[in-house]
């Protein structure tokens, strides 16, 4: 996993294929999610429970935990941002 | 052996309303991990109990009130078992007053352990039954919250809360193929009810159309089938077992 932490493209890539596999989103490809879509109300369309899933598949992928919900918030913003967390947080 | 391998947790469990509860479960196969906070001596005997009948067990001496001492609780569950199936919020505590006499302490304490315990046990455990899309809380709540009773401004509000956190939780778990419910005890012989004077447990009596006091094991059919299949689609929902009482 920490091959593909340091690496932006992978992670993003495997974040893509995770909130698919996670959400169960069958209607969706991860080339028809962009980095920088918004992952809640418009763009990818999350809702507040979706985001329970993928706090519990990010602790379980990457053994970093969000506890805060407005650390949550930002993170979760989109792809990208969700990446740049993990980066910043993973092995602390 | 309907709950085979499923691994339980009962906050409260060593005397009363929990160790009949933590000892249905594990007569039915389940691994039973049995939570209290200080009475050692009734803890070890209702391990001894436990670890006769259950495939495996736990005991986790915890204030379900203090937040560390829950999350050091779960994860140690959670490290041995790696995840758990169904909890059951059943500690609780009385500090029974006249509003007008009752302190601040008695207030903080009687909300502490009961309502906040169901919270802090709650929020624990979510995380591994939304990870594997199934769980089970049955949170114990009590006839006072429904019909108040004098004395216990705090235990009502205590258990009255747990019914209304009960309700909120099923709605945010739902999805998560997770139910929550609550099992509503009417007045069984317990340790906690074994206190009453005589006068009182007379007019206790006199309300219950069945005519005598619940027995731990009247309430455990209950929680059980709460726990089961049997009711994946019920949630949200307040089972209450007490003799007509109402």
């Amino acid at each position: 996993m920490k091959e593909i932490v340091n690496n932006s493209e992978a992670l993003i890539e495997f974040l893509k294929k995770m909130i698919i596999d996670t959400l169960k989103l069958e209607d969706i490809t991860v080339e028809e999610i962009g980095d920088d879509t918004p992952l809640f109300r418009e763009g990818l369309g999350l809702d507040s429970l979706d985001a329970l899933e993928l706090v519990v598949a990010i602790e379980k992928n990457f053994n970093v935990i969000i506890e805060d919900e407005n650390v949550g918030k930002k993170a979760f913003e989109s792809i990208s941002t969700l990446a740049q967390f993990i980066q910043e947080e993973y092995g602390e | 052996m309907e709950f085979k391998d499923k691994r339980v947790i009962v906050t409260g469990a060593t005397k009363g309303l929990g160790k009949a509860m933590a000892l249905a479960f594990a007569r039915e196969g389940a691994w039973v991990a049995i939570n209290y906070s200080s009475d050692d001596k009734s803890a070890l005997e209702t391990e001894s109990e436990i670890k006769n009948i259950a495939p495996e067990s736990l005991l986790l001496k915890a204030d379900v009130s203090s937040r560390t001492d829950v999350e050091k609780m779960i994860s140690g569950v959670l490290e041995q078992w790696e995840y758990v199936d169904i909890l059951v919020n059943n500690a609780g505590i009385i500090r029974d007053k006249l509003l007008m006499f009752l302190n601040e302490k008695d207030w903080d304490r009687v909300i502490d352990v009961n309502l906040k315990g169901t919270y802090l046990c709650s929020k624990s455990i979510i995380k591994t039954m939304i990870g594997r899309k199934s769980g089970r809380i049955i949170n114990i709540t009590s006839p006072s919250a429904l019909t108040g009773r004098t004395c216990q401004t705090n235990y009502s509000a205590s258990k009255g809360g747990i019914i209304s956190f009960t309700k909120s939780l099923s709605r945010e778990m739902a999805r998560f193929g997770i139910t929550v419910n609550a099992v509503c005890p009417g007045i069984i012989s317990t340790p906690m009810t074994e206190d009453l004077d005589e006068k009182t447990k007379k007019e206790f009596l006199n309300m219950i159309p069945m005519g005598r006091f619940g027995d731990p094991e009247d309430i455990t059919g209950a929680v059980l089938f709460l726990a089961s299949e049997k009711s994946q689609y019920i949630t949200g929902h307040v089972l209450v077992v007490d003799g007509g009482l109402g």
